[in-house]
């Protein structure tokens, strides 16, 4: 390990600059667990985190699936919400205004069809407020659309490319976890235009009720989160990094800054909390602090000098 | 008739420290003393976090637990004394039943809409199985102290009605009933409910407990023409309306979420057949 003098926590710049996005610190909440930021008011500040990523955005509002649609796992929790969201209108209308001019939002998009995705980025392409999208190509408990677009990599990159003819802001692509290789995933996105990428979602997983016999979900499959795959997650953020120039904001399972230090070690330029802000409705605030002290007691003056700073012995 | 408590508080993240955690018959009763928690609605919960708080991060069981506050009262000083009856179930609940003064558990609360109390000229009708009745003590604390209030308690055997000794120091009339008839009338709580229905005096039923006593409970109102309140449980992550994993089903289409638009709904809106 090399050495460096620690800094006054004061003196760490923590900016980074995701694909185009520029955001105050690497945290930002991640799709589907942070609401539409509202909800947090009572718990924290916004303006202390880098940015917010909005639940999943369609065109038209969406109800979700029938119960039941969490289970709890080892480490982790399974889902089948079923993208249930407001609709990219009342986004616009009732959830952008409530939030303060100072956070950084970027928009979640989701469609059962290409021209949908292309369809809600152009409503939001003159909203001020949207920093960029990012596109859900990956959710995998939702039987129309998501797993499709996210496991192939022909469709992922028309995908790709037709979301960015509508759409002029940054441009991040979610990416699914489940596929033979997260490099060629990464590699496609890059080569349509994506200005960044975002992984991992969720893991295809099931559990079941021994008793009844029966799935926990009502939808069967589900999307496994949470410290069980930080591993996993950690692993293609680091094979991603070396196979793209793009930047990188990493996903899974992150519950303290120290998670979040190794992705940014592995080569993610920034980080997203997600069902850590279920247990603590504070975390990411309190992980974008830890991640500027951490900076600081190692000698960085600058958190993106982290971004793949781990060090590989050789063989 | 609207199920926003009067007194709601925002909602904080907070630590309670353990100030008892002991078994009464089939339950654990916790008194956690909050100092941040000004007040709490009748029916309201909150999420507790089981395991002793900043300690090692601890990922298994990794969400935290709706509970309904049992009692609360205000405490010497500042805050809350929040009581939480659970009965032991799985691993979260086993943890928490470990958890020793003074100890502290991260807290998140007060959450949810609870019970509005009784309209004027309107008896309340409060009627809990099993661990619901967990949810009810509140309420029929608060409704008894103004206005008619009858209570009926239903549960398996005599163990799982120790605490209805809360409930008899009410002023309030207090039935009972079990299914192995160790205390109260054998049978179903509904059965007392069925009795107390043959009126034509006003009433407002408020149910909480299983889904089939509730489900019966809201039949049995529907037909005698009288208001149903129901308390729904339902598994949640966070208990603030952001996991979207309590969508409850509405007859009128759509969903509900248990945490932030209930736990408590108007019986008549609730879709039985679809709930988890």
């Amino acid at each position: 390990m090399s050495a460096r003098a620690p800094l006054a926590p004061d003196r760490v710049d923590a900016r980074v600059n995701l694909g185009g996005i520029a955001l105050r610190n690497p945290v930002l909440t991640a799709s589907g667990t942070f609401g539409y930021g509202t909800e947090f008011a009572p718990f924290l500040d916004l303006r202390r985190l880098g940015g917010i990523v909005s639940k999943s955005l369609t065109v038209a509002p969406r109800t979700g699936n029938l119960p039941a649609r969490i289970a709890e796992t080892a480490s982790g929790m399974l889902n089948a919400i079923g993208l249930e969201n407001v609709g990219v209108e009342a986004f616009v209308r009732e959830k952008l205004p409530a939030l303060h001019p100072d956070v950084v939002v970027v928009a979640s998009v989701f469609g059962t069809e290409m021209e949908h995705y292309a369809q809600v980025c152009a409503r939001l392409e003159g909203e001020p407020r949207v920093a960029g999208f990012e596109i859900n190509a990956s959710c995998p408990h939702v039987k129309s659309g998501g797993i499709e677009f996210g496991q192939r990599a022909d469709v992922l990159a028309e995908l790709v490319r037709t979301v960015r003819r509508a759409a002029r802001k940054p441009l991040l692509v979610k990416l699914s976890p489940n596929v033979t290789s997260i490099a060629e995933m990464a590699r496609v996105c890059e080569g349509e235009g994506a200005d960044g990428l975002s992984l991992v979602n969720t893991l295809q997983a099931l559990d079941v009720d021994v008793e009844t016999r029966r799935p926990l979900l009502r939808n069967v499959l589900g999307g496994l989160s949470g410290p069980a795959i930080r591993p996993v997650a950690l692993r293609m953020v680091f094979q991603a990094s070396h196979a793209v120039k793009i930047p990188i904001c990493g996903i899974g399972g992150i519950e303290t800054a120290e998670d979040a230090i190794k992705f940014l070690l592995c080569g993610a330029t920034a980080v997203q909390v997600g069902t850590a802000n279920y247990r603590n409705p504070a975390v990411a605030g309190e992980i974008a602090d830890g991640i500027r002290a951490h900076a600081a007691r190692h000698g960085f003056a600058r958190v993106a000098d982290l971004v793949g700073a781990l060090e590989v012995p050789g063989v | 008739m609207s199920a926003r408590p009067a007194e709601a508080a925002p909602p904080i993240r907070t630590r309670g420290i353990v100030r008892e955690n002991r078994p009464e018959g089939s339950y654990w009763r916790l008194t956690l003393s909050v100092a941040d928690f000004t007040r709490f609605a009748p029916g309201q919960f909150v999420m507790l976090s089981p395991g002793a708080e900043l300690a090692a991060p601890r990922t298994d069981p990794l969400l935290p637990r709706p509970m309904a506050v049992y009692r609360a009262r205000a405490a010497e000083g500042a805050g809350c004394e929040v009581e939480v009856l659970y009965k032991v179930t799985g691993r979260g609940t086993a943890l928490l039943s470990s958890a020793r003064p003074p100890e502290a558990v991260a807290v998140v609360g007060p959450l949810g809409r609870g019970f509005p109390l009784p309209p004027p000229g309107t008896r309340g009708l409060v009627v809990g199985g099993g661990t619901g009745i967990a949810s009810l003590y509140e309420l029929a604390a608060r409704a008894s102290a103004r206005g008619d209030v009858r209570v009926l308690l239903g549960a398996r055997s005599a163990r799982d009605l120790e605490i209805a000794r809360d409930f008899a120091a009410l002023p309030l009339r207090l039935r009972l009933a079990t299914e192995d008839g160790s205390r109260g009338r054998t049978g179903l709580v509904t059965e007392l409910l069925a009795e107390e229905l043959a009126t034509s005096d006003p009433l407002l039923v408020y149910a909480c407990g299983p889904t089939p006593m509730m489900r019966r409970a809201a039949e049995m109102a529907a037909a005698a023409g009288q208001g149903c309140l129901v308390s729904l449980e339902n598994p949640m992550a966070c208990g603030f309306g952001v996991c979207l994993g309590c969508a409850a089903p509405l007859r009128e289409g759509g969903f509900a979420l248990v945490c932030r638009d209930g736990p408590v709904f108007e019986a008549a809106r609730v879709e039985w057949e679809n709930l988890a």
